[in-house]
């Protein structure tokens, strides 16, 4: 389905959406970052980067999955905590936050779907916005085989076309929520399409950073292994979480008890987000860990996204959103580390 | 002012004669306008050095680093390695020689002077510069700073740009070096402590919502820690690695081991992720505002250190990192040491 909005109708619009919890990304100072909006009239398209990702609101960094006690007669009580959410919508998703969703959704589901993930995934509603200029200097999403209007992911795509939205729906939910305000949606005419061909086509114009070329990396990084290069990349890592937890697609976790009361037993299961680039990650009880110095950090972090995850599921395990490269603290840069590893030994 | 020319020759000198291992530095980044760490072995790349206002990095926290790497190594090179440090970083230096962490032997300090000026931060330039690019930036003559842009050059006034701690440092030259670049300044700040007059001027109930709103937006990513050159302990207690295991233990004592803090980043952990952080940074901060600085959420921490660098001050007269062989302000006790705090 393809509808206009005059940005005047915006905010009715999304009035009329009330029934759903409303996701945007507002201004904190500095930065932006995706909040519950509780007044429509904050709800403002003209965000940079969001600081994190909204994979934060259907992966959340903590969540309760069981709650558990030992009564009088000291019986083991559990109890599952399934995430009992309301239907929400997410405005303003840039396409490369929208792609790193549905790699998530492959790694949830597959043989093993996971319940508290999807309780979420299925209830939220995911509205685009194409980026027509990039929003972050290192947006390298065309690297990726993404592009600054891709719709994979979503359920509708919005495209800024000066006094008025292109509104494209993509799924059934996304013509949902167009049908809940029929009446403040045009078709658009034929200048409409040809604006948004040419708004799209010069937006990737815009996107300055590259990986050289991406088809040999996988392959060239499976022979890299045990190369010295990653002792050479990272020695300014610090060991900080920033890229990982800032990543749209990383979606390692842990479960820990979180004791309340040791007797009677009283606590709760939680599963939190991990990073590979934390000194207990994947540490063995036995005290042995395989990834005990920062180059085999490193190593794991691009070996994940461009060997590993091609491997079991033929994507790339990265969107080209540029986070990891702009917030890192020592200016670690991921399109760097694999323009080198193109060139490696050649 | 500090010659870059004179550093690179200092620097080539230093790798020909192999009388360093290598040496920690300033070079051009790739992601944007923020310099990065060098790590130069070879005296040809000493081409790649740079200092200009951006180096803001306090490069001190690679000590560590060095240190563990050397631990595990059965022949190490026993040559010292080459650092750069601006003033608050040879205070850093000072702090982890008085902490016996690392031998004066081990590292060949190049000092650079601040002289009247400071480093620039980073944010506060974005916004004054309202989305021009930055094609470079320079000292001025007077006290601020040469900006070029795609429209051409204009001078900033240090006071709009220069980072916070700069305009409260006690000292804009290094206190420990074996080569010193640069003049020593006469400046002294008008207050070092100008920052904390808002924070401390709130009620207490005040500032604890300012601080639950601050702590909650935490993800707890250990940026701030990771960067802090005092943040050396093998274990932090947020690490669930705490825990000798052997063959033998039980699983029984596995699951007794002592988690100090959740993972969770709720804030109850966070408070208390960054009470012990501060606590064990009061008499060590020497201030250089890196924590703040890597935060991705914009978190004052800087606050919370500065105030404990206010009390260690205040009611000990103490000053961090100008004296190596002075005993640490935690680790001694003086009769005369005021107690009228404690209740
Ligand atoms: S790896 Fe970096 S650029 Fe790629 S999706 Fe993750 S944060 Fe974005
Ligand atoms: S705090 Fe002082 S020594 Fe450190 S960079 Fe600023 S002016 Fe220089
Ligand atoms: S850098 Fe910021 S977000 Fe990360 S742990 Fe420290 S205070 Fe929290």
């Amino acid at each position: 389905m393809k509808k206009i909005l005059r940005k005047k109708s915006f905010l009715q619009w999304v009035k009329r959406l009330e029934s759903y919890k409303i996701y945007a990304p507002m201004k904190d100072d500095d930065f932006w970052n995706f909040a519950l909006i509780n007044n429509p009239k904050d709800l403002n398209l003209n965000h940079s980067n969001t600081v994190l990702s909204p994979k934060k609101i259907i992966f959340p960094q903590r969540e309760v999955i069981l709650e558990f006690s030992t009564s009088n007669d000291s019986e083991l009580e559990v109890k599952e905590i399934l995430p009992e959410e309301k239907a929400s919508i997410i405005f303003g998703v840039r396409p490369c936050d929208a792609r790193a969703i549905p790699l998530m959704d492959k790694v949830f589901g597959g043989d093993f779907t996971d319940p508290y993930y999807w309780k979420r995934r299925d209830k939220t509603i995911l509205v685009g916005l194409s980026c027509n200029t990039p929003p972050s200097s290192n947006c390298f999403c065309l690297s990726v085989e993404g592009s600054p209007h891709s719709k994979e992911g979503l359920d509708i795509l919005m495209t800024d076309l000066g006094d008025k939205y292109y509104v494209e729906s993509l799924t059934k939910k996304g013509d949902q929520l167009i049908n809940l305000a029929k009446n403040l949606f045009e078709e658009p005419n034929a200048k409409d399409n040809k604006d948004l061909e040419n708004i799209h086509k010069d937006s990737e114009k815009k996107i300055k950073r590259q990986i050289q070329d991406i088809k040999n990396i996988p392959a060239k990084l499976k022979e890299m292994f045990e190369s010295p290069f990653w002792d050479e990349e990272s020695l300014s890592c610090l060991r900080c979480g920033i890229c990982t937890y800032l990543c749209p697609t990383c979606h390692c976790f842990d479960i820990n008890d979180e004791i309340i009361s040791s007797s009677p037993l009283k606590g709760k299961r939680v599963r939190t987000w991990d990073n590979c680039q934390f000194p207990d990650f994947t540490m063995h009880s036995s005290g042995h860990n395989p990834r005990s110095d920062r180059a085999s950090r490193l190593r794991q972090r691009i070996l994940h996204k461009f060997q590993y995850f091609i491997e079991q599921y033929q994507n790339y395990q990265c969107t080209g959103c540029g986070r990891c490269i702009s917030k890192c603290p020592v200016g670690i840069d991921i399109i760097e580390v694999l323009n080198k590893v193109e060139n490696y030994g050649t | 002012m500090v010659n870059l020319e004179e550093l690179k020759e200092n620097a080539k000198e230093l790798l020909k004669q192999e009388k360093v291992k290598y040496i920690i530095g300033y070079k051009r980044g790739t992601n944007g306008l923020m310099p990065v760490p060098a790590f130069i072995k070879k005296p040809e790349d000493v081409e790649n050095l740079i200092w200009d206002p951006l180096c803001i990095y306090n490069l001190t926290r690679f000590l560590v680093d060095e240190k563990r790497k050397k631990a595990k190594q059965k022949n190490p090179d026993e040559r010292p390695v080459g650092l750069i440090v601006k003033g608050c970083d040879s205070r850093a230096v000072n702090v982890l020689l008085q902490e016996k962490f690392i031998n004066r032997e081990d590292i060949y300090i190049i000092g650079i002077s601040c002289e009247n000026t400071g480093v620039v931060d980073e944010k506060k330039l974005v916004k004054k510069l309202k989305g021009k690019k930055v094609k470079k930036i320079e000292f001025g003559k007077k006290n601020g700073f040469i900006v070029s842009t795609e429209d051409g050059q204009v001078e900033v006034p240090s006071s709009e740009i220069l980072a916070e701690r700069c305009q409260e440092c006690i000292a804009h030259f290094p206190v420990v070096y074996d080569v010193l670049l640069g003049e020593k300044p006469k400046r002294k700040p008008d207050n070092p402590f100008k920052s904390l007059e808002k924070m401390e001027s709130l009620s207490r109930e005040e500032r604890w919502t300012f601080w639950k709103e601050q702590l909650d937006k935490c993800i707890r990513c250990y940026a701030c820690r990771s960067t802090c050159p005092m943040c050396y302990c093998d274990e932090c207690v947020v690490d669930t690695i705490n825990f000798a295991v052997t063959a033998d233990t039980t699983a029984e004592e596995k699951a007794q081991k002592i988690k100090w803090v959740e993972k969770s980043p709720v804030l109850s952990e966070n408070f208390v992720y960054h009470f012990i952080r501060a606590i064990h940074l009061a008499g060590r901060c020497i201030d250089c505002g890196e924590c703040e600085r890597v935060c991705p959420l914009d978190i004052p921490l800087r606050f919370l250190n500065k105030k404990l660098e206010k009390e260690a001050k205040e009611l000990f007269g103490y000053d961090v990192g100008f004296d190596p062989d002075r005993p640490s302000l935690v680790s001694c006790f003086k009769e005369e040491d005021p107690e009228d705090f404690i209740r």
